[in-house]
Order: structure tokens, then C-alpha cells, then sequence
């Protein structure tokens, strides 16, 4: 991520049976525009998904994907260092960018008069971004205080450890901003690789909603992006992980107030016909107070003081993980042991059909909540079409959760929420050692 | 070379004033002020209660007590359990949370439209009707005070709370936690959240808002017969305003943390309140300064030297007299030179000010952003239509926004620069690896206090 923010647009929970007009077009050189009117406020999110990420990368430039999506605001042809966020907020606007392990996202959001000259800035960089060494140097240690942020969180430093330790093969192992040796010595080369690699116009899905017309949009980008070459996408990522045969443990010691205990479980890739129902059995055990996880660990046993469930649209198979935090003093093995014990009444039992009901009721009404802000709507058009082949998917998301049964849902827990499928990280904490 | 770039002109496009949508008010004969925003054509609910007092309401001891008194009034009634109230809010994907702030305490819910009989029942019946079980309550204070120590494993979280702790010191309102922390949670009991919910929970003290999609006549009967019942009571009192800790000097906390890669530093100094007459300059000026991507500070110590990964300014507006600080964080080996470069920037700041470039932007970018963080969703408008009854406002208050921004002079930005940054004793807070950096650091404050991170609650005793 570019930098900290405190709107979380994670984990994509959202859809429903609303009809939102969108407007689709393809660019010449393979750009795919997706424009929908909303004249709410007198603004606009416009959005650029790039199908590039950390799993592209390669052992030795790992993290080069989210440094170069923090290289795209340091300059290119027309307009020099600094100027894209100097032109964006004297006019207004204000902007954000994350990489992930699939996709690079830039999100610019400014008023509506703003769209020409977004469009013109856009353009420069995604065609002619330059690279200079002063300002690699500089951003480098931005990036490396991003690590460290993680290093200093308890969070951060066991879902590195984890993720790594539940894919050994795939590209999924290692973290989406890189190893610290890897920062340390990403070279001008590896970033122009990296930019001839995932920055053709043809692997980008723009999106534009809010206060502007369709027409304008399509004119503004033919005008702009459309000059911009098409190249080779990135080649495909070959590596699929194997079969997980047993659980994985590992342990963190670190100095901490609080254990933490992460449990991650090996799920299908965002497009497989159980998405819905991994969804919704996400909810029934981890969703409100009145979830499944929240009424054991925290309101029945009061071992923990919190539980989540996240999961994340992937191209690959990836991880659903449930994150406890156990109360001080405790053993996190009450912990674990209560939550598998959930895990396999969810597993033997299956689920009542009033916890189905109230899965898709949450399920919708968050979908109705993203919905009524446009930069919600338009990651969300962005995610649909990436990860599931077609923005139409949102139309539909709300009759495709409905059709969910208990039997699918239970049946994705048998399938997934096996012992042998996971991966269990715990930190302990430790003493300090007293500064001297 | 220096490359000339051919800007568009379109700063003089943006929208010449933004306008809350009608909404009508009405003070229900029990004292509590109804508000009401009917949106068309969306499909979600928000109500949003205030009750006033907030963290200033608490006994000085007992820190936390409004916050805890919100968190329980969803763990049983007369008529509804903890379990009970949970499953009925869930099974319509309902929202509901509670938190405490300076002044207020806020019950936040939303609800698509066609549940609005299924949700404002056991809502309104939490607000009002809370019973306070034993094992609830015990449960809620063990909950509050673990959270309280995990969040010492946030570090830029407890870098935050520390600084404020400190610098208001512990005579002042604002010097103790909303939420509370394991020192002073301990000494609460159910008799205490009882009696705060009977004296703040009342007609005179309460502010109810409802925006969104709603028939506002079914809205105003529903709302009036469940919040028109309660006992008029008492107003809240308010706290006169005071400094923070007082003759104090410039200080500094160092909070030691052996592990820590990064150092966590805040530099503080008094700033204005809500309702001050500076406020809009100063939100420009800090906007400037250190209130966005491009600000002075963002740019001297990540831009162009790559130090952190950010460094930000921001000016308190609550009802009492707030600080106004900058924050952010390096690795430690730089620590010295990083706090070095922000008072170079805030010293600069001030002794040069800002050009009119710099003001129009601000301007700009202000007014460009306002609407999405303000007005564009039920949830964002009840909270702005709340804060306006709770600070005593009026609609003029966004209605009249970007005039009073447009009125700002550059002699006035100029003034308020000097006026309020880096004005006077600054206060320093840091958490880190104090073995690595005590040295260093003493350079700047007189008065330097240095605890583990260790030590129990958030109190530098």
C-alpha cells in the first residue's frame, strides 16, 4: 500500500441483485473501461487494476511489484517528481494506490472538472514513467519503513511467517512488499523489467463511477490511453502449490503484551463454483457477535478477546484465515483447541438453515453498504472483472449468494476445514530484555 | 532542465458550495433532540444517538466509565439477553457499535430500510433499557483491560495514547482515556455504570439522528415513542475549559520498548477547540503543514529523504482546548535526525509561512474532499448532522463551508502558522528502543521521563 489509510476496502464481501448501468468499452490497445453514472456527489473514483503482483516476481526481486507502485508517483515524461500529487490535491483530489499478491490498484478520487487532467497524468506514467536513481534511493527507504511497520506489529510479523509457511512452492510464499534483503538491493533493472512485464495497457481494467458521462469518459481515454502500446502481459505463473498433507506449525517469539494465534486454511481461487459458500460459512463462524467463533472463544469461554475471519480474491488458490487474540496470560492452546472444536462441530454438523439466512442477510446488506459510496462500487466493479471474469458477476452476486444451500456450505467446511489443510502459526510472547 | 507543465485550469470548476439536504428538527416535550434526513432511493437506514459527556464525564479515577456503559448496553435488558440482542442484530444484517470520544458517547447502527421495525426495537431498547448483568459487566471489564494491554502491541496505536496521556497530564479531562486503560478499568463496578447510564442516559442529554431511506412521518412515530419516553433528567454539565498540564515546560516522554525497530515520536503544542473562530485557518494551515500527501512535512521527511513511510500533522477539534501535533516514525538509527528535520520544518513553517500557491490549493483541496468524507453516504450524514446539534451549530456550518474557507486570508494563514505551530512548550512523546536513542534525545527537553512500556496502563508516573 501507498500509504496508510483508514478506509479498509478488504476482502471483497459485497454483491447483490441491484442492477447498477454500467457502460463498458475495450480500448484499441486492450484497455477495458467500465464507466458507471452516479451524480450523487460532484465526484469521481477512478480506478486502474493492473493483473500484476507479487506473484509474478521472482526469488531475489521479491517485493519489486509494490515498490514500483510507489515508483508510479515519482515521475514520468510530462510530468516530473512530485507532480502528479502536487497537480491532484491543488485541484482537489486526493489518491492511494495497493498491491497485493495478484494485483496492482490505483485509486484517484478528485472532483469531477479534475477528469481530463487525470486522465492526462494517468497516461504519462503507465507510458512513460522514468526512473531515477536519486528517487529509487529515496523511495527505497519508504518502502523498507513499510516493512518495518510489519516487523513491529505482532499481526504483520506472523502473517508473513504464516502465508510462507502454508505455501512452500507458489509465489504466494513470500510477502507482497519483499524481503529486506530483497529491498536492500532491488537494481533500475529489476523495475524496468518489472514495468515491461505487467504495464501493458491490455492487461488493465479501468473503472471510472461517480459524477461524469460515459461518453466523456470513452472520449478522454481514447484521446489519452489508447496512444499507449500494447505489449505482452505477464507471463503465466506456473508454479501451483502441491497438495497440503498434514498441519503446519510454527512459532513466533517476540516480545508482546498479548499471544496471537493465526490459522490459515488452503481455499480455491476466487472463480471456483464454491466462492459463495466459502463466503457464507466465513460469516457463520466468524461474522457478529452471535457467530459461531465470537460466542465461543470470546462470550462463552472468554479465552480471547477477539476473533476474525478474512479471505482475499486471488487468481491462485489461497488462504482463509481466522486470526484469535487470545487474552494475556493465557495459553493460547485453550484457545486453539476450543476453535478446532468449532471447526469440527461445523464439519460434522453442517449448519442450521436460520444461521444460512442470517449469513446471506450479512452477507447483503454489506454488499447494499459498499455499495453506497462510489469508491466502493468502483473497486468492487474493478475485483469482479479481475478475479471473476466479469463485472456482470456483481449484478448477479445477490441471486448467486441466494442460491447458497446448507448442504454447500457444509460441504465446503468438510472440504477445507480439515486439520491436514492448515497451517497454524502462534506467537508467544516473551521477556523482554531491559535496555541497558 | 526543468520541465514548464501546461496545468489545466480547473481549480475555478469545482462546485462553488456544497449544502446538507433538508432534515427536520424537533425537540420532543422530555428534552431530546430528533432530527431527521430522509434520503430517496437508498435502501439503508442509519441512526445515530448521542449522549453527552463523553470521556470528560468520567470520575477522574475511573477513566473509561462512558465507554464501558456503551459497550454494555447490548449485553442484556429486561427483556432481551446479551446472546438474544446479538442474534436479532445480525439475523438483518444490522450494525451496531458503540464508542466514547472527548465529549460524547456515540451509538452508531444501520439497517436496510425494509427491517426498520426489526431494528429500532431492540436498539432503542438497548440505549434506553440496559439491566447491567453481573457476569455481563464482568466479562466487559475483562474484555476492556486485555484490549487495553494488546493495544500496547500496536505500536503506533500506543505512540498515540501515550502522547496524549502526556501531554495533558493527569489533572485535565483529556489527560485520562475514553476507552480507559488496566489501571483505571479496574476501578469500576456495576453500581458506578449504573449510575452514569441514570444520569447521562436522559431526555435533556440525548441527540437522536436518522438519515437514509426512510417514510419520515412512520420514522418520527417510531422514534418519538421510544425516545420520548424516558425521564427529562438533567443536562450534562460541561467542563470548563483549563490548559493542559500546567507550567509545565518543554518535556519529554521516552517509553521504552528494547524490541522495537522503529522509533514512534509525536511533537505537541495547544491548538484550538471546536468551535473556535480559527478553526477554518487553522484546518488550512494544517493541511499545509502536515494534513495531506503533499504537505510540507510529508514531503521533507518521506518524500525527500525517505525516512518513514509517513509523517502527518493534525489539529484536535474537540470541546475543550486540544493540541496540535505531528506524528510519525523512523528507524531507530535515525531517530535524531528525523525529529531534527521535523522541528526544521515546523521552525521554518512558521518563520516563513506559506505563499497564496500554497492557500489556493488548500482551499481547493479541502472543498475537493469535503464531500466524500462528509456528505456522500446516510452514515457520513448522520454523523455531521449529530455534530452539529452536539457542538451547538447550525446547518450554516457546511451550508456556509466553503465561503468561510474562500474567506481566508493569506495574512490570517500566515498568522495562525505562527500562531499555533510550533508555538511555545512543545511536548514530546516517544516510543522506542530507549537504550539505542536516551542519548540522543536528551538534547531536547529539560524535563525528559523515561518508562518501560511494561509499566501498567498509559499514566507516566
Amino acid at each position: 500500500m501507498r500509504f496508510a489509510t483508514g478506509i479498509l476496502l478488504l476482502f471483497a464481501a459485497l454483491a447483490g441483485g441491484q442492477q447498477f448501468a454500467v457502460q463498458t468499452h475495450t480500448l484499441d490497445n486492450g484497455m477495458k473501461l467500465l464507466i458507471q453514472e452516479d451524480h450523487n456527489i460532484p465526484e469521481v473514483a477512478l480506478y486502474f487494476f493492473f493483473k500484476v503482483g507479487s506473484r509474478n516476481e521472482h526469488v531475489g526481486a521479491t517485493g519489486v511489484s509494490h515498490f514500483f507502485e510507489h515508483m508510479m508517483f515519482n515521475g514520468a515524461k510530462k510530468y516530473g517528481p512530485k507532480q502528479f500529487d502536487i497537480v491532484m490535491e491543488k485541484n482537489g483530489g486526493n489518491n492511494n494506490a495497493s498491491t497485493s499478491e495478484d494485483e496492482t490498484v490505483y485509486t484517484d478520487w478528485f472532483p469531477s472538472p479534475l477528469l481530463e487532467q487525470m486522465m492526462d497524468m494517468e497516461a504519462d506514467r503507465i507510458r512513460d514513467l522514468s526512473f531515477e536513481a536519486k528517487m529509487i534511493e529515496s523511495e527505497r527507504g519508504v518502502v523498507y519503513s513499510e516493512r518495518r511497520n510489519g516487523e513491529d506489529s505482532p499481526f504483520g510479523s506472523l502473517y508473513e511467517l504464516l502465508k510462507a509457511s502454508a505455501f512452500i512452492a507458489h509465489p504466494y510464499h513470500w510477502p507482497v512488499v519483499g524481503w529486506p534483503s530483497d529491498i536492500q538491493s532491488w537494481t533500475m533493472e529489476d523495475l524496468q523489467t518489472h514495468f515491461r512485464m505487467g504495464y501493458a495497457p491490455n492487461n488493465c481494467v479501468m473503472v471510472a463511477v461517480g459524477d461524469v458521462k460515459a461518453e466523456e469518459v470513452i472520449a478522454l481515454a481514447k484521446k489519452y490511453l489508447e496512444p499507449i502500446p500494447r505489449h505482452d502481459p505477464p507471463p503465466p505463473v506456473r508454479t501451483v502449490e502441491p497438495e497440503q498433507k498434514g498441519e503446519r506449525r510454527v512459532e513466533l517469539n517476540k516480545p508482546a503484551e498479548s499471544p496471537l494465534l493465526m490459522i490459515g486454511y488452503h481455499v480455491p481461487r476466487t472463480d471456483s463454483p464454491e466462492h459463495y459458500a466459502i463466503e457464507l460459512l466465513g460469516n457463520v463462524l466468524a461474522e457478529g457477535r452471535s457467530s459461531r467463533l465470537y460466542r465461543r472463544l470470546v462470550d462463552g469461554d472468554q479465552l480471547a478477546i477477539s476473533v476474525e475471519q478474512s479471505s482475499q480474491f486471488s487468481f491462485d488458490p489461497g488462504l482463509m484465515v481466522f486470526t484469535v487474540q487470545p487474552k494475556g496470560g493465557t495459553d493460547p492452546v485453550r484457545s486453539e483447541k476450543a476453535f478446532t472444536e468449532e471447526i469440527e462441530r461445523v464439519r460434522a454438523e453442517g449448519i442450521s438453515a436460520e444461521e444460512l439466512q442470517k449469513a446471506k442477510n450479512q452477507w447483503l446488506a454489506e454488499f447494499y453498504r459498499g455499495m453506497s459510496r462510489i469508491a466502493v462500487k468502483a473497486y468492487e466493479l474493478g475485483q469482479y472483472e479481475v478475479f471473476l471474469g466479469d463485472y456482470r458477476k456483481l449484478h448477479s452476486a445477490g441471486q448467486d449468494v441466494e442460491k447458497v444451500t446448507a448442504d454447500e456450505v457444509r460441504n465446503a467446511a468438510q472440504h477445507y476445514l480439515g486439520r491436514k489443510n492448515r497451517t497454524v502459526g502462534t506467537l508467544i510472547p516473551e521477556k523482554p530484555e531491559v535496555s541497558k | 532542465m526543468k520541465r514548464i507543465i501546461p496545468f489545466l485550469l480547473v481549480a475555478g470548476l469545482l462546485p462553488a458550495q456544497v449544502h446538507l439536504p433538508q432534515y427536520t428538527r424537533e425537540v420532543l416535550p422530555n428534552g431530546v433532540v430528533l432530527d431527521l434526513m430522509p434520503r430517496q432511493g437508498t435502501p439503508l437506514v442509519s441512526v445515530l444517538v448521542l449522549v453527552k459527556g463523553g470521556a470528560e464525564s468520567d470520575p477522574p479515577e475511573q477513566a473509561g466509565l462512558a465507554s464501558l456503559t456503551a459497550e454494555l448496553l447490548r449485553r442484556g435488558t429486561p427483556t432481551r439477553t446479551a446472546e438474544k440482542f446479538s442474534e436479532e442484530i445480525d439475523f438483518i444484517g444490522a450494525t451496531f457499535s458503540t464508542r466514547a470520544d472527548a465529549q460524547s458517547t456515540a451509538i452508531e447502527t444501520e439497517f436496510m430500510s425494509k427491517d426498520t421495525g426489526r431494528a429500532l426495537d431492540p436498539i432503542s431498547d438497548a440505549v434506553l433499557h440496559p439491566s447491567f448483568p453481573d457476569e455481563e459487566v464482568k466479562k466487559a471489564l475483562s474484555e476492556g483491560i486485555e484490549a487495553s494491554k494488546a493495544s500496547k502491541d500496536s505500536l503506533h496505536e500506543a505512540a498515540a495514547t501515550y502522547s496524549q496521556v502526556f501531554f495533558f497530564g493527569p489533572q485535565h479531562p483529556y489527560g485520562r482515556l475514553a476507552e480507559g486503560d488496566e489501571v483505571s478499568l479496574k476501578r469500576i463496578d456495576r453500581a458506578a455504570i449504573a449510575a452514569s447510564h441514570a444520569r447521562l442516559y436522559v431526555g435533556s442529554n440525548l441527540i437522536v439522528v436518522a438519515a437514509g431511506g426512510f417514510e419520515p412521518a412512520e420514522m418520527r412515530v417510531r422514534l418519538a415513542k421510544a425516545f420520548g419516553a424516558v425521564p427529562a433528567g438533567q443536562a450534562y454539565q460541561w467542563k470548563k475549559d483549563r490548559p493542559a498540564e500546567s507550567g509545565s515546560g518543554t518535556r519529554l516522554l521516552l517509553v521504552d520498548k528494547p524490541d522495537a525497530v522503529q522509533t514512534y515520536f509525536s511533537i505537541g503544542n495547544p491548538g484550538i477547540y471546536r468551535t473556535h473562530p480559527d478553526r477554518i485557518p487553522v484546518w488550512l494551515v494544517n493541511t499545509l503543514f502536515g494534513g495531506r500527501f503533499t504537505s510540507v512535512l510529508n514531503e521533507e521527511l518521506r518524500v525527500n529523504s525517505g525516512l518513514t513511510y509517513g509523517a502527518s500533522s493534525r489539529a484536535e477539534t474537540n470541546r475543550l482546548t486540544g493540541r496540535i501535533s505531528l506524528f510519525t516514525y523512523t528507524q531507530t538509527a535515525t531517530t535524531v535526525q528525523a525529529m531534527d528535520m521535523a522541528l526544521e520544518v515546523l521552525k521554518r513553517f512558521r518563520e516563513k509561512g506559506i505563499s497564496a500557491e500554497q492557500l489556493a490549493s488548500a482551499k481547493a483541496y479541502l472543498k475537493g474532499t469535503y464531500p466524500t468524507d462528509h456528505l456522500e453516504t446516510s452514515d457520513q450524514l448522520a454523523a455531521t448532522l449529530g455534530e452539529i446539534e452536539l457542538f451547538g451549530l447550525t446547518r450554516a456550518e457546511v451550508d456556509d463551508l466553503f465561503a468561510r474557507i474562500d474567506a481566508v486570508t493569506l495574512e490570517q494563514a500566515n498568522r495562525m502558522a505562527r500562531k499555533y505551530f510550533g508555538a511555545g512548550d512543545l511536548v514530546f512523546t516517544l516510543v522506542g528502543n530507549a537504550a539505542q536513542i536516551h542519548e540522543g534525545v536528551k538534547k531536547y527537553a529539560p524535563q525528559m521521563r523515561e518508562i518501560p512500556i511494561a509499566t501498567p496502563g498509559y499514566q507516566a508516573k
